[in-house]
């Protein structure tokens, strides 16, 4: 039993009323001997933002790496819409509806701005790509996000920035999103508007009633955006709630002097990590 | 990805969110539409295609050769001599390129193409049907190529020592079978054998067809098909197709089949040229065929490559084995120029890479 797991499992921080589109049921992640996450209870709401924090190592981006079918858990099930589902690969969780931005960005550096966007969800037409539909699509999706300057799609992404990698990969993701979209630190390498710019995403993903889980470091940046946190530390969940307009400071409060001790954390443990990325800035 | 998938994804994209009318930027639009590097003119899109420059020294080559040789290395008959032993080498490398893409080696295609041409000499020797005899040497080369295959991905070692390990081991094979002895076959000569490498007309071979035919079909699936671009983004890298949901595991294995197959084919085309087979043919096309390959832009490490520059290379190679001839330069250079092209090539490709990479959506 997860003491860390707080009194109603899972579903903390839940809107009014709401079914979750997407659950965690106890899934843990052992490498070898190395426990990565260990009993997580999880749930994501349709439109909803999650921000999800944690020092490094906590299990946050091998939770993304399990929600997105790039892992297999070791124990526990995930659950779309309240049936039990099991993602095999990665082309089986966005089949369900969830659309993934990892912190690698998943591009491609030796393929063209268009292969890197429809990467496993190709266009046919007969038994080949539709590259001119291809094409067309990207164009226009890029022009949305509003990178309009990188007019030569055919060329190689390692052709691009940082910043520019980045974007085509939100990009693309939110172009194919469906029913969820997690972001595993998506805004490392942005500028503070291109930053905002992905936030905006965020937010109209959420209008449009879907499920956003987003990994960050920067709390404050969290606070802007997100309506509810998750805290992760060594592989379990330890607090789960609603943002209410808390300050940074108040949040960072919160989370570790209040809920921390309500859940019967030693917090002397905490003092070391989680304290560190929770109260920075 | 299945048809119903694809019509997923584009009511997705349609309803993705406030389309314009596709492709209008408007004026400040088409105004930016202008890359970097100037335009997307003819002459731009062919300067940054990684095979331009390969396709240039490959003419070099070849007027050099033409005055070097008085006149006889531009020849028909020279060129029907060229483009026959390139055939056989040529249709080898189509696999190895295909597989170098995919980001793996495979070393044994010569032990391959031996050893499936061999146990299809002595069928058709032993009166089998010609037919039934290639279909079991190409069962061979695919079965070949997925051994390779399934040890790479389950025992997950590089595949440069699973296929070092089966070039011994079907090397051996093939010597335990034949005893060493060379299968040949008496005339009449079956009708299929003139179709795989027999004389077409009075100076060029089938197998000149074979090999420039499959080029091409190959070529159109890298480019144009959806496990062709699963190929270049296995090899490109691995984690990002994981993370994208390609069937990674399935389409490395694939590339190995595919690679042992056209061994395989290279071999029975060989057959059908000399009429003979023999396990010393063949010996040395692994690095020949891997040597072409990079001649020819295949990256090393896998994610870029083509057909056309997979011919290109055969092509090198071979004009330079007949051309250093006819120029008067002992064969003995050959091997000796081949090493130097093959560095230099490399050298070509990534300084020229740095400058455009691209090649077309």
């Amino acid at each position: 039993m997860s003491a860390a797991a707080g009194p109603t499992p899972g579903t903390a921080g839940a809107p009014a009323g709401a079914a979750p589109w997407f659950e965690a049921r106890g899934v843990s992640k052992h490498f070898g001997g190395v426990v990565a996450l260990d009993g997580i209870d999880l749930a994501f709401y349709p439109g909803q933002i999650v921000g999800l924090i944690g020092d490094n190592g906590s299990g946050k981006s091998t939770f993304v790496k399990i929600a997105s079918g790039v892992y297999q858990p070791s124990r526990g099930s995930f659950a779309v819409g309240g049936k039990e589902v099991r993602f095999r690969n990665a082309a089986d969780a966005r089949q369900a509806g969830i659309e993934t931005v990892h912190q690698d960005l998943g591009l491609v550096d030796s393929m063209s701005i268009v292969r890197n966007f429809f990467l496993g969800a190709e266009v046919r037409r007969g038994p080949f790509l539709d590259l001119r539909r291809m094409r067309r699509e990207t164009n226009r999706m890029l022009e949305e996000i509003g990178l309009g300057n990188l007019r030569d799609l055919g060329q190689d992404v390692s052709r691009l920035s940082g910043g520019e990698r980045q974007a085509i990969s939100i990009g693309r993701a939110v172009a194919f999103e469906k029913k969820m979209l997690i972001l595993d630190e998506p805004t490392s390498a942005l500028s503070i508007a291109e930053t905002e710019k992905v936030f905006e995403f965020m937010r109209r993903a959420r209008q449009r009633g879907l499920a956003v889980v987003c990994v960050m470091h920067n709390l404050a940046q969290v606070r802007d955006v997100a309506d509810r946190f998750v805290v992760f530390w060594h592989g379990k969940k330890v607090v789960d709630v609603t943002n209410e307009g808390q300050s940074e400071q108040e949040l960072a409060g919160y989370i570790i002097k209040g809920k921390l001790s309500e859940l019967g954390i030693d917090q002397s443990s905490l003092d070391t990590g989680a304290l560190r990325v929770l109260a920075q800035e | 990805m299945t048809a119903a998938q694809a019509g997923t994804n584009q009511q997705v994209l349609a309803g993705a969110g406030p389309a314009g009318p596709p492709g209008q930027g408007g004026p400040a639009g088409a105004a930016a539409r202008t890359s970097r590097l100037g335009s997307s003119s003819l002459a731009f899109r062919i300067l940054r295609q990684r095979e331009t420059g390969i396709v240039l020294v490959g003419l070099l080559m070849f007027v050099v050769f033409s005055v070097l040789s008085n006149g006889t290395f531009d020849s028909v008959e020279n060129w029907g001599g060229i483009t026959s032993t390139a055939a056989e080498l040529g249709i080898v490398t189509i696999g190895v390129a295909l597989l170098m893409i995919c980001g793996e080696f495979d070393l044994s295609v010569g032990a391959n193409f031996s050893f499936a041409a061999l146990v299809m000499a002595t069928m058709i020797q032993d009166h089998y049907p010609p037919g039934a005899a290639l279909v079991v040497a190409l069962a061979i080369g695919a079965g070949i190529g997925l051994l390779n295959g399934l040890v790479t991905v389950t025992l997950d070692i590089p595949s440069f020592i699973t296929t070092l390990g089966a070039f011994f081991l079907w090397t051996g094979v093939t010597l335990i079978v034949t005893g060493g002895e060379t299968v040949t076959i008496l005339p009449p000569t079956p009708a299929l054998l003139n179709v795989l490498g027999g004389m077409l007309g009075s100076q060029i071979r089938s197998e000149l067809l074979w090999w420039l035919g499959l080029a091409v079909v190959v070529g159109v699936v890298l480019q144009r098909t959806v496990t062709g671009n699963w190929f270049f983004a296995v090899g490109g890298k691995r984690l990002a197709a994981v993370e994208a949901g390609v069937p990674v595991t399935r389409t490395r294995v694939l590339a190995f089949v595919i690679c042992g197959l056209f061994a395989a084919f290279a071999g029975a085309v060989q057959l059908g040229h000399l009429d003979s087979m023999s396990a010393s043919f063949g010996t040395t096309y692994q690095l020949e065929a891997i040597a072409a390959s990079v001649v020819g832009g295949c990256a090393l490490m896998g994610g870029r490559g083509s057909m056309l520059g997979a011919v290109v290379g055969t092509l090198i190679l071979a004009m330079l084995d007949s051309g250093l001839i006819l120029s008067g330069v002992s064969p003995y250079w050959y091997e000796a120029v081949v090493g130097v092209i093959l560095v230099a090539a490399v050298a070509m490709h990534t300084r020229v890479g740095q400058l455009v990479s691209g090649a077309g959506a």
